[in-house]
């Protein structure tokens, strides 16, 4: 559930900077309508992989059940964390994509 | 968000207004009308929906019934929604009796029949 | 829509966080329990020596009863856990230490059950309480949606807070907690009304089954349809070999429930159900039933179908019997976080309308009621529920009743916080209810611990020394939110300023 949950966060995060708003609160830079609209892709397809990666694990049933914790924790984490350290958001973010191919490997080997 | 005051909307003309702020007895009445539809009109349109759902669908009768009773919340929430989203409290009450009558119609009609 | 939003939440809403702060300290309930009685210590027993130790007690302790139910220990429970129904009718439980099989000597307390019981009975006869509860309920679905339906910026601000901004801060936060956490607030929600629906929803019962109600939970749990004793007399055949069964019958998952029908009698049954924390839906249908003379296997019922599944599934969804410790944190916290909604949403309420009041100076009545019921319902209850865990350890380890005086202080504290909320609402400020109260529930918090080294302290160490983290964890948990409600105190600390915003910011603002 590692990675499931590395891309929600990853994911909620794209979502987030893919809304004018927030993008130019956390980066600093001018949001583009082309920017916004990949991050929105992105944001999308990372929470459905991560779906992914929770049903081809488990159980149906423990997939959703773990799979919607994982969303709605990282999605908690990703607004209090952002609404007083931005920077560290999206550290949080960037920190997740390098964790990704380790949870990868370690998914497989279990 | 809305402030505190009552909003509704009578299709009759408006009774002299009493003074500014405060909600008249009518439109508490109404409001009350409101309650006791989504109360006890929305119980009735939700209870017949189980009953009838019960009784058609192609399950088992334990089975059907857990269905039944397990679905009919779904029914009961927008009843009370629209009680409150409805032009008028006389509109609230006709808008949950009319389809319970008719489930009451139907179911009726099954048992007779079957 | 916005109307029946903020008036269903305000009307419910006390009674709402009352039961959904229950209902979160419910998900420990087991750990609460193991922390009220301490002196039950977690062994490691083999389940056949376990029910062999129950099984000899209820003989020699029930030996007429119609019904046995024995538990075995588990991870978060290390008692055994008997009880049954005496012929007279009612319902007796013993729990018994697993390695000797007699009576636990602990210290008599509701433990966990308090909370999760007052969360779906809410302290009122039977049945009204869970009829109140059943309602609560529905008027929450009603509130979640028709707040769902109002707040039109849902997917502009999913991402928004803004802290340090008053009102504002308090309006983001509630939707926050509310819009973040919507899968588990709806699932929780509804989950609650299927659970009650037998009681709430029977008329489809009494249509398709007519008078003969019981049909109805016979054709539901045919493994619990039992005929009444046979005259005959028969010993009893040793249950720990039908362990054995159900072990090859269901891998990967334990026994939960053992139930024997009519113990000793010529059509003595033995029923085994599965363990609630190796499967999620509540599947009381999906059972083993045993001959009680020969021990053999009669019956082996699958709960399957689709329907019973997905109202199993519900029920299974909001009890989290199946969540192992990391999950069980995350319902935790889910079920804070639906309490701070609730919580928020009562004080928006109030401080929306407070600010129309401002340049009065005075509060007129209902919005003073409000206050005064805001702060009883929630600093009020937070110190009654600290109240019964002090109860629980400054009261006399041995003396009958003890339990009920521990259910008396958590109510009696209640009832002192609406007093004191009321005389300084409507005498003094509302401010300083809240400071009073949040000062003395943030003091009373942290020095649980304390309290616990102090009067427990033997039972604490030993069980860190086990390894057991559960009193230490409740401890902590507890300093926690002492060091939360210290925080909410110091807020209020203070006179408290209305300020009249200049030209740039029209919208009064109130400095906490």
């Amino acid at each position: 559930m590692l990675l499931a949950t590395l891309l929600c966060y990853i994911g909620f995060t794209a979502l987030c900077l893919s809304m004018n708003r927030h993008y130019e609160d956390l980066t600093g830079r001018p949001f583009s309508a082309v920017r916004g609209q990949a991050l929105r892709f992105s944001g999308w397809a990372a929470l459905l992989v991560s779906l992914w990666i929770a049903l081809v694990s488990q159980s149906l049933g423990q997939a959703l059940v773990q799979w919607f914790a994982a969303l709605m924790s990282s999605a908690v984490l990703l607004v209090f964390v952002m609404s007083y350290r931005p920077g560290l958001a999206l550290s949080l973010a960037g920190i997740g994509v390098l964790l990704c191919p380790v949870a990868a490997f370690l998914q497989l080997l279990a | 968000m809305e402030a505190a005051s009552v909003s509704v909307r009578a299709p009759e003309k408006r009774q002299r207004k009493p003074r500014s702020g405060a909600i008249s007895m009518r439109a508490r009445l109404a409001v009350a009308s409101r309650v006791f539809a989504a109360l006890i009109g929305g119980y009735l349109l939700t209870a017949l929906t189980s009953i009838c759902l019960a009784q058609f669908l192609p399950l088992a009768r334990a089975e059907a019934v857990v269905l039944a009773m397990t679905l009919s919340f779904l029914v009961y929430l927008p009843a009370v929604l629209w009680c409150f989203a409805c032009g008028t409290a006389w509109r609230a009450w006709l808008g949950l009796l009319l389809p319970s009558a008719v489930l009451a119609a139907i179911y009726a009609g099954a048992r007779w029949l079957l | 829509m916005a109307w029946v939003h903020t008036w269903a939440g305000l009307t419910f809403g006390w009674l709402l966080f009352a039961i959904f702060l229950t209902g979160t300290l419910s998900y420990f309930k087991n750990e609460i329990t193991q922390w009220a009685q301490p002196e039950i210590t977690p062994h490691e027993v083999s389940s056949a020596d376990g029910v062999n130790r129950a099984q000899q007690w209820l003989g020699e302790n029930a030996p007429d009863a119609k019904r046995w139910f024995i538990r075995l220990p588990d991870e978060r429970s290390p008692e055994l856990g008997v009880s049954w129904s005496p012929a007279k009718g009612g319902f007796e439980e013993q729990p018994l230490d697993s390695l000797t099989g007699t009576a636990v000597k602990a210290r008599e307390s509701m433990g966990g059950e308090f909370f999760y019981r007052f969360h779906f009975q809410l302290q009122m006869p039977y049945p009204w309480g869970r009829w109140l509860a059943s309602l609560a309920a529905m008027v929450m679905f009603v509130a979640l949606i028709s707040g769902i339906i109002t707040h039109k910026k849902i997917f502009k601000e999913f991402f928004t807070f803004r802290p340090r901004k008053g009102q504002r801060t308090w309006l983001d936060g509630h939707n926050a907690v509310a819009v973040l956490v919507l899968p588990f607030h709806l699932m929780i929600t509804y989950s609650s009304l299927v659970i009650f629906m037998t009681m709430i929803m029977p008329l489809s019962i009494l249509t398709t089954y007519g008078k003969n109600t019981q049909g109805f939970f016979d054709d539901l749990f045919p493994a619990f349809k039992t005929a009444p004793a046979s005259p005959d007399r028969a010993p009893l055949a040793s249950i720990a070999p039908m362990l054995d069964v159900a072990a090859d019958k269901w891998p990967g998952s334990r026994v939960g429930l053992i139930t024997v029908n009519n113990p000793g009698s010529a059509n003595a049954s033995v029923t085994l159900t599965r363990h609630g924390a190796d499967h999620i839906p509540h599947e009381p249908g999906t059972a083993l039933v045993f001959d009680g003379v020969s021990g053999e296997l009669k019956n082996e019922s699958n709960m399957g179908a689709a329907s019973l599944m997905l109202a199993g599934g519900l029920y299974g969804l909001h009890m989290g019997h199946f969540a192992a410790p990391l999950l069980r944190w995350l319902y935790f916290l889910a079920g804070i976080g639906g309490t701070a909604m609730i919580g928020t949403g009562l004080v928006i309420w109030l401080g929306k309308r407070r600010l129309k009041h401002a340049k009065a100076g005075v509060l007129p009545f209902e919005l003073r009621l409000v206050e005064m019921l805001n702060v009883a319902s929630m600093s009020g209850l937070m110190l009654a529920v600290v109240s019964f865990f002090w109860a629980n350890r400054l009261l006399p380890v041995s003396f009958t009743g003890r339990s009920d005086w521990e259910v008396r202080a958590f109510f009696c504290v209640w009832g002192v916080a609406l007093l004191h909320a009321f005389a300084r609402v409507f005498f003094r400020d509302g401010r300083s209810a809240w400071r009073e109260q949040l000062t003395v529930a943030a003091s009373l918090y942290c020095l649980l611990p304390v309290l616990d080294m102090a009067t427990a302290g033997g039972y604490l160490l030993a069980s860190l020394k086990q390894g057991n983290l559960t009193l230490a964890a409740l401890d902590l948990t507890a300093l926690a939110t002492g060091v939360f409600l210290a925080w909410g105190a110091f807020r209020f600390r203070g006179q408290g300023k209305t300020v009249i915003a200049s030209k740039l910011a029209p919208a009064v603002q109130e400095a906490r």
